[in-house]
């Protein structure tokens, strides 16, 4: 029998695939652009939005009827270093 | 020399704590901890070589090079094995070239009963059995990071394999001392451009937006 290698993403790279979703959509993206881009179910793209509406890296818009989610400052810093980190890491052959 | 190379190793162990506030990672805790043991070995090294030149007397030169060296040794010890144990707990495979490893880092415990030989007079001294267990930690990782290179054909990670294929090379020729001096001088400028192709890497990683 073969072993399937499965890859689990950790929490903060799945903080991260939601913000750079976010930051690909002109940094004002709704909900279900969100979820095809960082590949969530629903259930779950709805708890680590709150966590990170709670952290203070993402917002949220009410426009009408429609919901929005944009990076604030302290976001878009943070996806910045998180870029640089990741690169160095990966330099080394070490994922995160 | 040295000098230069303590910085660029303090340099990386500062981006690598950055990096393990940020994300709790432990491979760059490791990474952390091994280049700021480095960067302590280096200082050391390059301090107390530089106490025994003003020292004049000839056995306080050749006393605090020893001592130098074998701190310097130990950090590098403590360093290479580090950033090995990383690779293994990483890959989570425990195969032959890292039980190697391993057991070369033990090994290497034993190799500081081993006295150095004096070359070319009293002050270049030759340490083959350290140097032989560093070449084989440094070419473990040499090895590993240039398996990441192949798979991920990525600038940065060309650089960290240049850099450590450099540092490999630099030991290899401590190791070759004995043929010639010039082997000595190569040794470390090969190591010192180990070290600029990890700042280069540095540079890239941070400044790149």
């Amino acid at each position: 029998m073969t072993q399937k290698a499965v890859k689990y993403r950790s929490q903060m790279r799945i903080y991260v695939d939601i913000m750079r979703a976010i930051q690909r959509d002109e940094n004002h993206a709704k909900p279900t652009r969100i979820l095809y881009s960082a590949n969530l179910s629903h259930d779950r793209l709805v708890k680590h939005l709150d966590e990170l509406k709670t952290l203070g890296v993402i917002e949220e818009i009410v426009e009408r009827d429609d919901r929005f989610y944009k990076l604030t400052q302290k976001g878009i810093e943070f996806l910045n270093q998180f870029i640089a980190v990741d690169r160095f890491a990966s330099a080394f052959g070490f994922a995160i | 020399m040295e000098l230069v190379a303590f910085i660029i190793a303090l340099a990386i162990a500062y981006q690598a704590l950055k990096g393990y506030r940020l994300t709790k990672q432990r491979t760059l805790w490791y990474i952390h901890v091994s280049f700021a043991a480095l960067s302590a070995g280096l200082l050391v090294n390059s301090f107390l070589g530089f106490l025994g030149i003003i020292a004049h007397t000839l056995r306080s030169i050749v006393a605090l090079s020893l001592i130098g060296y074998m701190i310097y040794f130990l950090a590098q010890l403590v360093a290479y094995g580090l950033l090995i144990y990383a690779y293994v707990s990483h890959t989570r495979t425990l195969n032959m070239t890292s039980s190697t490893a391993m057991l070369a880092s033990l090994f290497g415990f034993v190799t500081l009963q081993a006295r150095p030989i004096r070359l070319f007079g009293p002050l270049v001294e030759y340490h083959p059995i350290p140097e032989i267990v560093l070449l084989l930690l440094v070419m473990y990782i040499a090895i590993q990071t240039g398996l990441n290179y192949s798979a991920t054909k990525d600038r940065n990670a060309l650089l960290v394999f240049l850099a450590f294929l450099l540092l490999a090379l630099s030991h290899l020729f401590f190791i070759l001392e004995p043929f010639s001096e010039l082997f000595f001088v190569i040794g470390h400028i090969l190591q010192l451009l180990g070290y600029i192709s990890l700042l280069t890497m540095l540079l890239r990683v941070t400044t790149t937006r």
